[in-house]
């Protein structure tokens, strides 16, 4: 990719950043709310992107970092009285632990293997947090002090979701993200060619935990109430998954169109149905999965109205 | 013998390598001499594409040293032996399918290298080899023979000291092997050591200056191809009990 497209692409950002920063001054609590979570599943996706799409894990359990993050803002603000911007910082601490803690076994294992271990860490975490009352308030689940913050909490997600968009756009289209492909694609060559792939998973793993940690974070604090079975809900990891699939996995655009028009569809089609939803849902993922792997990127580059690639 | 010392790119010493009961290597002891191209040759089974498993850190020998530089490498991971000058590429083509021809040249560069020059070169090695029209190609969407070539010059990225070329000529048309043995020339005439494994022995007899023959996970013979062509175990190994 020559300077001037990557000129092209910080403009376009700009323009967006500008507008999505005016947009709040301009709509009222709902719509405003609605942007913030709009923003949140596109900071989900990219996140999953990054371990899943690019270096080929899938995972099955990535509302583990979403829930640790609510979690760990839920106790500093409501049982130690900080400020919750303040917290944010240690919940992105937190979730990059918990990626080395769950990562460093886990990212051993391969295929369906890594995904049913992943799916377990996630239910384990949230049994954990279900019977560990005495720091997570157990099943009642936290309360936060009631206050009207969607001004902040939309700032706070979109500085989040830039920050992941930029770290995503670096990744892919840099060779650690041409690196992490290369494990995707065949582990044992890239290994064989000078690649330590422990590192590198790890670090993709790492960088994927941290931005949902946050994101679950600002989401606590919009939301105002936490429980174990909705912040470890795996209905949020597949939510991701699918978005990350749908705009296609391994690339910038797509997680970030993904996340976007299945959000709005969701919010505005879908819940006209509330009992066949999920049921939409799960045959719209078998769909995408048997018959657009690689999204709708993977169908403008079939067309030849995409470049193939990441770095040219 | 200093003077033979130096010599020798990479030396095995005995070499045990068991699975399950089955030597794979069963005390090998190898000499490559630097700079020229060696040929590793022997029957199906006899330990030659484990032999370059083990050199490359795929696997770990049992027991037995893999002296390169001064510096045993056995036990070491694959990733550090290839940052020590070794590169290999493999029986069946492992290029990256999904990946363009330029972006699997470039994977192999480490990130410490500036891009622009991680890019010369694998331009520079894709001209090389004539794949340039073909760089934002999938690597999945070339023919064999074009994946072997791109292995070959994935492996060059670095400018290792040690190549290895398991069956480079297997399903490779004759033309493409033509030019793939001047190119494998060519950077033994740079000063590199190359190490070939081959069924093919018109390769193997016309371009190596040294062959080593295995059977049963051992060396049974080594030389140059005259000698080999006469040797009495080297034909009983092949074509059995006279």
């Amino acid at each position: 990719m020559t300077r001037n497209e990557h000129l092209r692409n910080v403009a376009y950002m700009g323009g967006l950043l500008l507008f999505l920063s005016l947009l709040p001054f301009l709509t009222g609590v709902y719509y405003r709310s609605f942007v913030m979570f709009t923003m949140m599943w596109v900071v989900l996706a990219l996140s999953w992107n990054i371990i899943s799409g690019y270096t080929g894990y899938i995972s099955f359990g990535h509302v583990l970092f979403y829930g640790v993050g609510s979690y760990v803002t839920g106790i500093l603000v409501v049982d130690y009285g900080w400020h919750w911007l303040s917290t944010l910082a240690v919940c992105g601490a937190m979730g990059v632990a918990v990626s080395f803690v769950v990562g460093y076994p886990v990212l051993r294992l391969k295929g369906p293997y890594f995904a049913i271990a992943m799916l377990g860490a996630a239910e384990g975490m949230r049994v954990l947090v279900t019977v560990w009352d005495s720091l997570t308030h157990g099943g009642l689940g936290i309360i936060f002090p009631n206050v009207e913050n969607s001004m902040e909490t939309y700032f706070a997600m979109l500085v989040l979701m830039f920050c992941t968009i930029g770290v995503s756009y670096w990744v892919g289209h840099s060779r650690f993200g041409v690196r992490l492909n290369a494990i995707r694609e065949d582990e044992l060559a890239a290994e064989a060619l000078g690649i330590n792939t422990t590192r590198y998973k790890l670090a993709a793993f790492a960088l994927s935990a941290f931005f949902p940690a946050i994101a679950g974070a600002i989401q606590a604090n919009k939301t105002l109430y936490i429980d174990p079975d909705t912040e470890f809900f795996i209905l949020v990891t597949i939510t991701m998954k699918l978005m990350a699939m749908f705009g296609g996995k391994g690339t910038v655009v797509g997680p970030v169109v993904g996340a976007i028009g299945l959000y709005v569809v969701q919010e505005f089609v879908w819940v006209q149905f509330p009992f066949l939803h999920l049921l939409m849902f799960g045959i719209f993922l078998i769909l995408v999965a048997r018959f657009m792997p690689r999204g709708l990127v993977g169908l403008f580059i079939a067309r030849g109205w995409a470049r193939k690639g990441m770095v040219h | 013998m200093a003077m033979a010392e130096q010599d020798i790119a990479l030396e095995i010493r005995s070499l045990h390598k068991d699975f399950g009961g089955i030597k794979a290597v069963d005390g090998c002891s190898l000499a490559f001499p630097r700079g020229q191209i060696s040929g590793l040759i022997g029957p199906n089974g006899s330990g030659k594409t484990t032999t370059f498993n083990l050199l490359t850190g795929l696997f770990v020998p049992d027991s037995g040293e893999i002296l390169y530089n001064g510096e045993n490498l056995a036990g070491l991971k694959p990733y550090q032996i290839f940052n020590r000058g070794i590169t290999r590429t493999f029986q069946i083509t492992r290029i990256y399918r999904e990946m363009t021809v330029f972006e699997n040249m470039l994977s192999v560069t480490p990130l410490i290298v500036s891009e622009r020059r991680a890019r010369e070169r694998a331009n520079e090695l894709m001209e090389f080899v004539n794949l340039t029209p073909l760089r934002d190609e999938y690597g999945g969407n070339l023919s064999y023979g074009q994946q072997k070539l791109l292995e070959f010059a994935r492996a060059l990225m670095t400018d290792p000291e040690l190549i290895l070329l398991d069956e480079p000529a297997a399903g490779v048309n004759r033309t493409l092997l033509a030019d793939l043995l001047e190119r494998i020339h060519e950077i033994q005439r740079l000063g590199k050591t190359v190490v070939i494994i081959e069924h093919d022995m018109n390769v193997i007899m016309n371009h190596c200056e040294k062959i080593f023959v295995m059977d049963y996970g051992v060396k049974i013979a080594e030389g140059p191809a005259h000698e080999i062509q006469r040797n009495e175990q080297v034909i009983e190994a092949y074509f059995g009990h006279r």
